[in-house]
């Protein structure tokens, strides 16, 4: 569609694993900080005359 | 009334110059068919287009436009007022509308310019626009301007209306805007108008005998509404419907639209969409209910209100130029001419009453 | 192909008579070239207007959704698949209908022939393996083969894989065919290509929604672009919303399209939006080994789970 790939990641993480939520929160938002904003299919308001 | 002869040979060197005054509209093509779209620099209206795709209603009725914007931020000076949003009505041209497409503006101005309303926004853009017409000499057999109350010809609307000549183009002044059109070109050169109308009328002629698609209306006016509403004939019509947005949106005569707000945080925007009697929403009351809610409702109704309610109301014929864009569109092939051939057969029921 | 008519016309006359049906759904002849009309016939006389030729490129299907009656219903390769998948989705029952089966040799793209004359086309009349155009001034065959519509170029299945009636014997499906050699150049291309590249797609997009409409899939009540609590998809002309739509409309489709090309077929400004549903029916293909509408008797694999689904993309 146009999206970087790592910018749309799956994991399961059951409620018991804590530790694996905060490894994988931390690893996916380093990889989407590397890959910079976002700029496909983003709207803020609408762009029309 | 004057007619201006334009050399071809002259006609970029007056863009140019026209460009200066007003922004340009003319056909455009882009992949397999045209549209009107403002032209760019040097670049020439496409006028060996039969017609284009969509009707250029656009022009002065855009299909999503931003009405008012707000900011609920308590920093900014004006927050939490409606505030218009700056427009752009400039003078613009219309270089090569059809005579239909013309005509169709001013049905719809019937009514967005009522004595008790009157849609500021399409007729601040219909007032700001000078439409430069070409005439038909080669109509479609999808064409039934003729019995439309149009025609190759039609001259309603336009401010001048060009008519091919070979190496020159004839310029056939309407209106002073139009007048006002050709200095802003530098296109001065007068011909001598007695022969140039009988030759115009010659043509004129010869087109018009080329229209092979007709409707007829007469009986229209004085068939019962409610005739025509319980007419057998609409499950038939109605059956390939597949309700979208098509007819409507090709058509220069529809003006329905929708209001709508976006917000994001704390900015939000009001908005008007084109908006499409075919779709089953249309009609959708805040109580749920829905008076539309079948296909044959939304169809009957489409037909009913360019034929038959417009009709009635305006006393101006038709709400249709027979551009037939719906006809060579439609998905399913449903016809403006075989239903309006129906509906203009309808004998009065047994049933009524000489009230 | 011209000659499955008497055929169809036959069974549907001999339905009606015999009150197995209440309205057999064919086509009647269109007001323009290339065009036919979806047409119900309801008395043995009605029959009489149906037509077949290789302008039925709608699919009927779309016509069954939700209804009540005893339908006969014609029906090509495609549109059978759909039907079976209507079955699945319980959108009509088995016992309703009598599908009258159409082993079908392709329909042509009447966007590709108009495109390739620049005057009005006035007559097309096909013959066989040639199609003539006529206009006011030129008179010219083509090959049939040569302006399909582009799903029919590379159709593998051309027989109805359901039926009652067939109005011919079966035709051979077509084995060397690469489906999806457009797909891949996409997917071929780096993000930010596609990105582009979609985006010039749905330029001329005027959100009429024939596409939706025309697709048989597409019968939720409120479909996502009409919701308002919340609203998932802007109304208007921004490019965002745009592609939303398409691609949102597509992934809806996924696992369940048949590729029968009513939605590029209605498209009034020729969107070649099929790219995006034959990229999910690859998808499915390579992943579940599945092809929509085949068989109503199999849940498709977008609504069960088995263990040996893929899943190497979960971290």
């Amino acid at each position: 569609m146009g999206i970087e790939p790592g910018r749309l990641q799956f994991s399961w993480v059951s409620s018991a694993e804590s530790t694996k939520f905060v490894q994988v929160v931390t690893e996916v938002t380093q990889a989407i900080k590397a890959l910079g904003p976002n700029k496909t299919l983003v709207k803020t308001m609408p762009e029309v005359a | 009334m004057k007619i201006v002869q334009i050399e071809k040979e002259n006609w970029e060197d007056g863009l140019k110059k026209l460009a200066e005054t007003y922004r340009l509209f003319g056909p455009v093509k882009e992949a397999d068919f045209h549209n009107f779209k403002q032209l760019e620099a040097g670049q020439l209206p496409d006028l060996s287009c039969l017609n284009t795709r969509l009707s250029p209603k656009s022009i002065i009725y855009p299909q999503t436009e931003v009405m008012f914007q707000y900011s609920l931020d308590e920093n900014e000076e004006d927050h939490h007022i409606l505030k218009e949003v700056d427009k752009d009505y400039s003078p613009r041209a219309v270089i090569g509308i059809r005579p239909c497409d013309a005509k169709a503006f001013e049905l719809v101005r019937l009514n967005f310019d009522t004595a008790e309303y009157k849609d500021p926004y399409w007729l601040s853009a219909y007032e700001a626009t000078t439409l430069v017409g070409l005439a038909c000499e080669s109509p479609c057999r999808t064409c039934f301007c003729t019995s439309a109350g149009c025609g190759p010809y039609h001259e309603e609307a336009l401010d001048l209306l060009l008519i091919d000549n070979g190496d020159q183009y004839w310029a056939k002044i309407i209106t002073d805007k139009g007048e006002a059109f050709l200095a802003a070109a530098g296109w001065t050169v007068a011909v001598d108008e007695e022969s140039a109308l009988k030759e115009i009328g010659d043509k004129k002629k010869v087109a018009e005998d080329k229209i092979s698609a007709f409707v007829k209306t007469d009986k229209l006016r004085e068939i019962e509404t409610n005739d025509l509403y319980n007419a057998s004939f609409w499950e038939e019509v109605s059956f390939a419907c597949i309700n979208c947005g098509t007819c409507t949106y090709a058509c220069p005569t529809c003006w329905c639209f929708d209001i709508q707000d976006e917000n994001r945080g704390n900015r939000g925007c009001r908005i008007r969409n084109w908006d499409s009697c075919m779709y089953p929403l249309f009609t959708l009351h805040g109580s749920g209910h829905n008076p539309r809610s079948t296909k044959l409702h939304r169809v009957r109704q489409r037909f009913m209100h360019k034929l038959k309610y417009y009709v009635d109301k305006y006393d101006a014929g038709i709400q249709c130029v027979g551009c037939g864009r719906c006809i060579r569109q439609c998905p399913v092939n449903i016809d403006i001419r075989r239903v309006c051939g129906y509906m203009n057969n309808v004998v009065a029921s047994k049933d009524a009453c000489d009230v | 192909m011209v000659s499955y008519i008497d055929k169809i016309k036959e069974i549907s006359k001999q339905l009606l008579e015999e009150g197995r049906v209440e309205m057999v759904i064919g086509f009647r002849k269109g007001t323009v070239p290339m065009m036919n009309e979806p047409y119900f016939a309801k008395t043995p006389e009605a029959v009489e207007h149906f037509v077949w030729d290789s302008n039925c490129g709608i699919n009927l299907c779309n016509y069954l959704t939700n209804r009540t009656e005893k339908i006969g219903i014609v029906a090509k390769g495609c549109d059978s698949r759909n039907i079976v998948t209507h079955i699945i989705e319980n959108k009509i029952k088995r016992d309703q209908l009598v599908i009258i089966g159409v082993p079908c040799k392709g329909m042509i793209d009447r966007r590709k022939i108009s495109a390739m004359f620049e005057a009005e086309i006035g007559e097309v009349i096909e013959d066989g393996n040639t199609i003539t155009v006529k206009g006011a001034d030129f008179e010219e065959t083509i090959d049939k083969k040569d302006v399909l519509q582009q799903n029919c170029a590379v159709c593998i299945h051309r027989n109805p894989v359901i039926h009652d009636e067939l109005v011919a014997d079966p035709i051979q499906e077509q084995t060397d065919v690469d489906r999806y050699a457009d797909v891949r150049e996409i997917e071929a291309l780096s993000p930010q290509e596609k990105a582009a590249y979609f985006e010039k797609l749905l330029e001329p997009c005027i959100r009429c929604y024939a596409c939706r409409n025309a697709c048989p899939l597409c019968y939720c009540p409120t479909c996502f672009t009409d919701e308002s609590r919340p609203q998932w998809v802007g109304k208007g002309q921004d490019p965002t919303d745009v592609s939303t739509f398409h691609f949102l409309r597509a992934y809806h489709c996924a696992g369940r399209c048949t590729d029968c090309g009513a939605c590029e077929r209605s498209c009034p400004v020729g969107i070649n939006m099929r790219v995006f549903t034959k990229k999910l029916e690859k998808d499915c293909l390579e992943l579940f080994g599945w092809e929509a509408g085949l068989d109503p008797d199999v849940r498709p694999p977008l609504d069960t789970y088995k263990p040996g689904d893929p899943d190497d993309f979960i971290k």
